[in-house]
């Protein structure tokens, strides 16, 4: 069992934690906007812009404060663009999405020639917020939970806080109801005197700021420097974890710990390097995992009625 | 009797004709001799005659309907091109020198590389394009790419047989490889309801990691091998025919795959617009619940289309393999998936019009690439240029929506 115990031990789990901070995030971020009744399948783009913006302002000012501002304004402001293509342009969801994501690669490649002069990795940035870890007094102290949830980064953290003001505002407020109707009922909605437009905006926008958190966990709190398509399918993850939780905020959350969880197994074994040049195919681990996950649909699926309806007001 | 038969033999023969005119000058294009164009200028000026005549429609309304068709696209593609001029601008770079260069590059001098490009293009374009007449979205089009190039190679080390042989055993292979591969979402979505843009896109990433570790035990192991990262040479009999072969003044490295592209693409409009099977694939795209009133089976098209378009894109990474590289890379960012979509939606999911937008893009990156090398300008800008382009997505959509508020 010395194997085993090699590869899972707590810090297993705190790798899995952190890797799967982003896929939560930009699942979350799914999963309101689908609820709001627009399809979703941007993440990928949202993070990859995410994260460069976040390594720029960091990169720029020194501050990796400044530089999470600067992922969360390029995230939103992705998310705000796949809103104005969807609901006022009234362009297919899925269409919309993709060419997001293809311009998510086309403007961090152009702009890394730009800014660091070629493409590829950009320099490292002076300080992470990795460097803002801390522990959270007394919580930190309970045994095996408190090493893995209560010794984390910020963003660690604000993803935590992030998903229980989520869940309060999607189940007990007003503005929860309204966001389950745009997706549901659109027309009743509008009867009611509240703008769909308005709240599909609301949610695709915030599902940007969301990916752009994620994206700037993953260039800022993870690592030092932006690369290159860093994303590596996250995006996609997030959106079978979504599919997976049944376009629930708690389903798409375990979904993505899941997914978090294979791939620090398929990274443990990878380094361990035990199946020598078969180690590679470890790598494959959280895909055949979302693939299957989706496939076998986990949670009970629920896809909001109006999912990629277009909605005209008159 | 005898005037009518006559007049329809003469029919016939006007038609080859032109089809052969056009034929010819493609022919001569692609492979550098830029003679061949008038042949395809007669050939367009006969057809125009003729439609006229036929269809009894005066010069001015056919010149209008042209116009009503290229007028997005035109007007967003000029747009981009003038935004990126401004962008290049800023950047402190000369944008008229810059756009010089690129169109001297990618459709004079380099004009062999944008062919090259195009072609795995115009294999991923259709496929893509064809599914979504079908109301799916094949977007892990790369993964199914790399199939073909995995089932290309793994033959093309073994057999070493004629090449009239070989090379349709290889092609079909591929086919199915891809096809087999696309099994998977297709039952995926039947019969769990998943959608297709997750799987396929799960499976692209599950058949890149793979192609690297089938790499290694092809001639590519770092540890044991010379040429790390890229497996051995392929029977030279399972390579694809040159056009220098026919050609003398043709470049080198241009082979026949890109009449292959054609050809399919022109068998794809056939099988969509023509054929029965094309018009229930096109009747699920349109409205799955029309399709099952009438009776169609609409798993079994469902089935159907991302098997084909699977098949189809594979054909890119074969035809990669036989025609260009004769080994496999292991070159993960291609992109082939990614830009096949934009190729397809530029193209209004047309399969003829893909192999325009295909060739746009390839001249494009060959444009950009002689651009960089002659003055300067950085190769991304293209990245930029193409993002832009996409905007010609946009623009129809913008033309509607400004058109509606200025009423209100």
């Amino acid at each position: 069992m010395n194997f085993i115990g090699s590869i899972i031990n707590t810090e297993f789990f705190i790798a899995a934690v952190r890797l799967s901070v982003p896929i939560i995030l930009a699942a979350v971020a799914a999963t309101i906007c689908e609820k709001a009744g627009i399809i979703n399948i941007a993440m990928e783009g949202m993070m990859l812009i995410g994260a460069f913006f976040a390594a720029w302002g960091a990169w720029l000012t020194g501050n990796p404060w400044i530089g999470l501002m600067f992922g969360i304004f390029a995230g939103t402001a992705m998310g705000l663009f796949h809103g104005w293509a969807t609901i006022d342009l009234h362009m297919n969801h899925v269409v919309s999405g993709a060419v997001i994501n293809i311009l998510g690669f086309g403007i961090t490649r152009y702009l890394m020639v730009l800014v660091f002069g070629h493409p590829g990795n950009s320099e490292q940035i002076p300080l992470s917020l990795a460097a803002f870890r801390f522990k959270i007094p007394l919580l930190n102290k309970i045994p095996f939970i408190g090493d893995i949830l209560f010794n984390q980064t910020p963003i660690v953290y604000l993803t935590i806080v992030l998903l229980f003001v989520i869940q309060w505002v999607l189940k007990r407020s007003a503005f929860g109801l309204h966001l389950h109707a745009a997706g549901e009922h659109p027309e009743v909605l509008a009867t009611l005197g509240i703008s769909v437009k308005k709240i599909r905006y609301i949610a695709v926008g915030f599902s940007g700021t969301l990916c752009g958190i994620a994206g700037a966990f993953l260039s800022i709190e993870n690592g030092l420097s932006f690369s290159e398509g860093m994303t590596s399918g996250r995006g996609f993850i997030a959106l079978g974890a979504n599919t997976a939780g049944g376009w629930s905020i708690i389903g798409s959350v375990i979904a993505s710990l899941f997914f978090g969880a294979v791939d620090a197994l398929a990274l443990r074994i990878q380094v361990l390097n035990i199946f020598d040049i078969y180690s590679e195919l470890f790598l494959i681990f959280p895909y055949v995992a979302a693939l299957i996950a989706v496939g076998g649909l986990v949670f009970k699926s629920n896809p909001p009625k109006a999912l990629g309806e277009d909605y005209q007001s008159e | 009797m005898i005037k009518e038969k006559t007049a329809n033999l003469q029919n016939k023969l006007i038609n080859f004709i032109i089809i052969a005119l056009f034929a010819i000058g493609t022919f001569f294009v692609i492979g550098g001799v830029f003679i061949g164009w008038s042949l395809i200028v007669i050939a367009l000026i006969f057809w125009t005659y003729r439609f006229l005549k036929q269809e009894d429609m005066k010069l001015k309304n056919f010149l209008n309907i042209i116009y009503l068709k290229i007028k997005f696209p035109a007007f967003g593609l000029l747009l981009s091109f003038l935004l990126g001029g401004i962008i290049m601008y800023i950047s402190g770079y000369n944008p008229i020198r810059s756009y010089g260069a690129m169109i001297y590059g990618g459709l004079i001098k380099n004009w062999h590389i944008t062919i090259l490009n195009s072609i795995p293009l115009i294999f991923t374009g259709l496929s893509i394009a064809l599914a979504f007449k079908g109301g799916l979205f094949n977007i892990g089009a790369e993964g199914q790419y790399y199939i073909g190039a995995m089932v290309a190679t793994w033959i093309g080390l073994r057999v070493n047989i004629s090449p009239f042989i070989i090379i349709p055993v290889i092609f079909i292979a591929g086919f199915m490889g891809g096809a087999l591969f696309n099994v998977i979402p297709a039952i995926l979505k039947i019969k769990k309801g998943a959608h297709e843009v997750v799987t396929t896109m799960m499976l692209a990433y599950i058949a890149a990691i793979l192609s690297s570790l089938f790499i290694k035990f092809n001639g590519g192991n770092p540890v044991t091998s010379k040429h790390a990262y890229i497996t051995d040479t392929i029977f030279e009999s399972a390579w694809l025919t040159k056009f220098d072969s026919i050609i003398p003044s043709a470049n080198y490295r241009l082979h026949i795959g890109i009449l292959l592209a054609i050809g399919l693409a022109i068998l794809v409009q056939f099988f969509l617009y023509r054929t029965r099977l094309g018009f229930l694939i096109r009747v699920v795209g349109e409205s799955p619940q029309t399709a099952k009133t009438q009776g169609i089976s609409v798993p079994k098209i469902i089935v159907l289309t991302l098997c084909l378009a699977g098949g189809i894109a594979a054909l890119a990474g074969v035809t990669q393999v036989l025609g260009l590289d004769h080994k496999m890379f292991e070159n993960l960012n291609a992109g082939y998936g990614w830009n096949g979509i934009a190729v397809a939606l530029l193209a209004n999911t047309s399969p003829i019009g893909v192999i325009f937008t295909a060739l746009l893009w390839g001249a494009l990156d060959a444009g950009g690439q002689y651009m960089a090398r002659t003055v300067q300008t950085p190769t991304s800008i293209v990245e930029i240029i193409k993002g832009l382009v996409l905007f010609l997505l946009l623009a129809k959509y913008l033309f509607t929506y400004l058109k509606k508020r200025r009423k209100v």
